[in-house]
C-alpha cells in the first residue's frame, strides 16, 4: 500500500465507523428484529426442536405434548414465561392465559389427554400449528400486521379485522400530514430567503442569527409554547376575541391545524438555509441582463430567478418532508388522537406495549415509505437528480 | 487493513467498558413523581437513609415498563426499587422483570388483604376521579353517565391514556353497575359496548399521559372536565382550586413496591421496602399528605383516616376496586385494541 493511499484510508476510517455504528448497524437490528422470532426457542427450547421436526398435521405425538408440559412449568417457575406470553397472544388473544393456566396445573401423563382437559385448546390443531410457525425463528408476523393483514389459523394471509385494522390508515395520515407541511413549510420559507438574500451584509448576518436561533431552543418547548399560545384562554383566542373576529374561542390546541402549525415553525429553518444559499449564489446582474432583454421583473423572475433557485427548494423540501415523516413530540402535544402520526405508535410500542417486533416493523416501513417518496421525487424532478448526482 | 484493525480497537474499547464492574452507588427508588413522592422523600427514603445510613436517591417515571424491561436486558441495571401499578407488577414478575421478594426481610403479616404479591409489596392506595373547576362550571356531572351528555355538559373530557379505567368508566357511562363492570367487560359484546360508548364523545376527548396534565388542562381551561389522581386533586383542592372529590366516580387499586431483577443493591432494598412499609414512617407521612397505605396498622388507624377525609381507603365501598385479574388477563388485548380504536 503506497503512503497517500494508507493516508487517505486513515483519514476515512472514522467516517466509515461513524456510518457503519450509527446507520449501517441500527439499521440491519432495526431489520432482524421486525422478523425475529427467538421467543418459543428462548423459553421451550426442547419443544420447539420437536415441533419443527413435526409434519404439521393434526395434533403431535405424546412427546411433543410432554416437553411442552415439563418446559412450561419450568419456565414459569423461573420466571422466564412473560415474553412468550406476550409474543403468542400477540398472535391470538387469551394465549397468555392459557400457559399460565398450564403451567400451574397438576399434569400426569399421558400429556396429550392431560393438556387438552386443561384447555380444550390444546386438542386443535389451530394452536399446534401456530406454535410450530412460533418456532422456526423467524416471523412476518409483525410486518404483516403493520399493513393491516394477520395469518390465519392455516397458514394463509388474511385481512385484519376492522376494529384492530389502523395501520394503513396510519400510513396514509403520515404521508399526507407530511406532504402539507412540506408544502406549507415551503411557501412560507420562499418568500423570507428571497427577503433575507437581498438584505445588505450586517441585516443579513442578524437575519440568519435570527432563523438559527430557535435551532438552540429544543422542539419539546417550542411545541409548547405553541401550546400555551392556541389554548382555549391563550394568547390567539384572546385576540380574536378582542377585535371581535369570533364570538366565542375557537378550538385551535389538538386539531390538525395547530400540528402543522406548529412543525412548520420548527422545520422552517430546514427550508430556509439551503433555499438562502442557492439564492446567494444567483448573480444579481442577471436581473439587469433580462431587463436590457426587456423582461419585466415578474418574467424575470418567472423565468430567470425561479428556475436558478429551484435547487435550493428541492434540497429543502426533501429535507423537511424526511423529518415531517418521523415527527412525533408535535403531534402528540398539541395533535387530537386523529392527528397521530407512525412514530406515536412506534413509541407506544416501544415504550409501553414492549412489543419490540412491532416497533421495529413499523420503523421499516415508514423508512421504506420515506425513501420511496424521496426516491420517486429525485427520479421525477431532473433537477434534483442533478442535484444530488 | 487499517481501518479494519481501527474497527477492531474500537469495539475492544467499547466492549472494555461495558465489563468494567458496575460502581457501588447510592440505593435509587423511582415513582410516579408528584406530592406523594415530595413527601415520601422526606419521610420514607430519607427516614430509611437516616436510620440505615445508606444513601438513598429518587427519581420519576410514568411507568413505562420498556424503561426497566431494557436495563434488566442490558444487565446494566441503575433503578433498584421502583413504584408500579398492579398489572404491570404481576406481568413483569411473570416475565422477570421484577425480583421475588424476601419475606424473610419484609414482614409479610403487616399488610391488609392483597397488599402483597410474589414480586410486590402494596405501597399506597390510588384512585381516580372525576373533577372539574366549580369556578367556570357551577353545576357539572355527577357520575360517568352524565359525564357522556355532552349536551347538557359541552367542553373536552380528558382520560387517561390507557384502557384501564378508561373501558371501566366507559361501561359504568353506559349504565353498567360497578360490581358488574369486569364480568361485562370479559366478554366481546362488553368491550363492544365499552368501544361504542367512547365513540359517542371521542371527538371530545383529550388524553392525559402524566398525572400532573389533568390539573393543568382543568386550571387553564382548556378542558371542562377530567377524571385525574385522587391525590393531586385533592391536594390542589386544598390549595385552593374549587375541585369536588366526586367520590362515587372513583376507581382505585394499590401501587406496589418492586426490586428490580438484577439489582446490585437487592439486598438493600428489601431493608428500603420493609422500613417504607413500616407503621411509624407511614404515619408520620400520613401527617403531610392523605395516603391510604396497603400496611393494617396504618390503613386502619381511626386518626388517620379522620384526618384524610381524602384517603382512598375511606371511600373504598362507593368506589369500584380495579381489578388485577382483569388486566393481567385481557390487558394486552384490550390496549391492542384501545390503541387501534384511539387512532382512527
Amino acid at each position: 500500500m503506497t503512503r497517500t493511499k494508507a493516508l487517505a484510508v486513515a483519514l476515512m476510517a472514522p467516517a466509515v465507523v461513524v456510518v457503519i455504528l450509527v446507520l449501517v448497524v441500527p439499521l440491519l437490528v432495526g431489520f432482524a428484529t421486525a422478523v425475529r422470532d427467538p421467543e418459543l426457542r428462548v423459553a421451550l427450547p426442547r419443544t420447539a426442536e420437536l415441533l419443527r421436526a413435526w409434519d404439521g398435521r393434526g395434533v403431535p405425538e405424546e412427546p411433543v405434548f410432554a416437553a411442552l408440559a415439563q418446559e412450561v412449568r419450568a419456565a414459569e417457575g423461573a420466571q422466564a414465561l412473560g415474553a412468550l406470553s406476550r409474543r403468542l397472544n400477540f398472535e391470538r388473544s387469551g394465549m397468555r392465559g392459557l400457559l399460565l393456566r398450564t403451567a400451574r396445573a397438576e399434569l400426569v401423563a399421558p400429556y396429550s389427554m392431560a393438556l387438552p382437559a386443561v384447555d380444550a385448546r390444546w386438542g386443535e390443531p389451530a394452536t399446534w400449528t401456530m406454535l410450530r410457525r412460533a418456532s422456526l425463528g423467524v416471523t412476518p408476523l409483525y410486518l404483516l400486521r403493520s399493513v393491516d393483514l394477520d395469518v390465519a389459523a392455516d397458514g394463509s394471509v388474511v385481512a385484519q379485522p376492522e376494529e384492530e385494522a389502523v395501520f394503513v390508515k396510519l400510513f396514509r395520515r403520515t404521508l399526507v400530514i407530511a406532504l402539507e407541511v412540506t408544502i406549507t413549510t415551503l411557501l412560507v420559507a420562499y418568500p423570507a430567503a428571497y427577503a433575507m438574500a437581498r438584505l445588505p451584509g450586517a441585516w443579513a448576518r442578524l437575519a440568519t442569527v435570527l432563523v438559527l436561533v430557535p435551532f438552540w431552543v429544543s422542539i419539546m418547548v417550542r411545541t409548547t409554547a405553541w401550546f400555551i399560545l392556541l389554548q382555549r384562554e391563550g394568547p390567539v383566542n384572546a385576540l380574536l376575541l378582542a377585535l371581535q373576529v369570533v364570538d366565542h374561542p375557537l378550538q385551535l390546541i389538538f386539531t390538525r391545524v395547530a400540528v402543522i402549525l406548529a412543525m412548520v415553525h420548527v422545520l422552517l429553518p430546514f427550508a430556509i438555509l439551503p433555499m438562502l444559499g442557492v439564492m446567494k449564489r444567483i448573480d444579481p446582474r442577471l436581473a439587469r441582463a433580462s431587463a436590457s432583454l426587456g423582461a419585466t421583473q415578474w418574467q424575470h423572475f418567472l423565468r430567470v430567478y425561479l428556475p436558478l433557485s429551484l435547487p435550493g427548494v428541492g434540497a429543502g423540501g426533501l429535507m423537511i418532508f424526511m423529518l415531517a415523516m418521523g415527527f412525533y413530540i408535535t403531534p402528540a402535544l398539541v395533535g387530537g388522537t386523529g392527528d397521530q402520526m407512525v412514530s406515536t405508535f412506534i413509541t407506544e410500542y416501544t415504550t409501553a406495549t414492549l412489543n419490540w417486533g412491532m416497533a421495529a416493523a413499523l420503523a421499516v416501513l415508514l423508512l421504506a415509505m420515506t425513501a420511496a417518496v424521496v426516491g420517486l421525487a429525485v427520479l421525477l424532478v431532473p433537477r434534483l437528480r442533478a442535484r444530488t448526482a | 487493513m487499517f481501518a479494519r484493525r481501527l474497527l477492531c480497537s474500537a469495539l475492544i474499547a467499547t466492549g472494555l467498558a461495558a465489563a468494567a464492574p458496575a460502581d457501588a452507588r447510592d440505593l435509587m427508588v423511582v415513582g410516579f413523581g408528584g406530592g406523594f413522592q415530595d413527601n415520601a422523600r422526606k419521610h420514607l427514603f430519607q427516614g430509611y437513609a437516616r436510620a440505615s445510613g445508606a444513601a438513598v436517591k429518587d427519581d420519576v417515571y410514568n411507568g413505562e415498563m420498556a424503561k426497566i424491561v431494557s436495563m434488566v436486558k442490558a444487565r446494566d441495571v441503575t433503578w433498584d426499587v421502583v413504584m408500579v401499578e398492579a398489572p404491570e407488577l404481576v406481568r413483569g414478575c411473570e416475565d422477570g422483570t421484577f425480583e421475588k421478594l424476601n419475606w424473610n426481610v419484609i414482614d409479610r403479616n403487616k399488610f391488609v388483604g392483597g397488599g402483597t404479591v410474589a414480586c410486590g409489596a402494596g405501597a399506597v392506595g390510588w384512585g381516580v376521579t372525576l373533577f372539574y373547576d366549580q369556578k367556570r362550571i357551577a353545576d357539572g356531572p355527577k357520575s360517568y353517565a352524565e359525564l357522556w351528555d355532552t349536551k347538557k355538559f359541552p367542553g373536552k373530557r380528558s382520560f387517561r391514556y390507557t384502557p384501564k379505567t378508561t373501558l371501566e368508566i366507559a361501561l359504568m357511562a353506559d349504565g353498567v353497575p360497578f360490581h358488574d363492570v369486569y364480568k361485562v367487560l370479559a366478554t366481546k359484546a362488553g368491550q363492544d359496548r365499552a368501544f361504542t360508548a367512547l365513540d359517542r364523545i371521542k371527538g371530545d376527548i383529550v388524553w392525559w399521559r402524566s398525572g400532573a396534565q389533568p390539573l393543568q388542562f382543568v386550571a387553564s381551561g382548556e378542558v371542562a372536565y377530567a377524571v385525574g389522581f385522587v391525590g393531586r386533586t385533592a391536594r390542589a383542592a386544598g390549595e385552593g382550586a374549587a375541585y369536588p372529590l366526586l367520590w362515587p366516580t372513583l376507581l382505585y387499586s394499590f401501587d406496589y413496591w418492586a426490586v428490580v431483577k438484577g439489582s446490585p443493591n437487592t439486598a438493600e432494598a428489601m431493608k428500603l421496602i420493609n422500613y417504607m412499609t413500616e407503621p411509624a414512617p407511614l404515619l408520620a407521612l400520613a401527617q403531610d399528605w392523605a395516603v391510604s397505605p396497603a400496611t393494617k396498622a396504618v390503613a386502619d388507624d381511626p386518626a388517620v383516616r379522620a384526618r384524610n377525609p381524602g384517603m382512598v381507603a375511606n371511600h373504598a365501598e362507593v368506589g369500584l376496586s380495579i381489578s388485577t385479574e382483569f388486566w393481567v388477563e385481557y390487558g394486552e388485548d384490550l390496549e391492542k385494541r384501545f390503541n387501534a380504536w384511539a387512532a382512527r
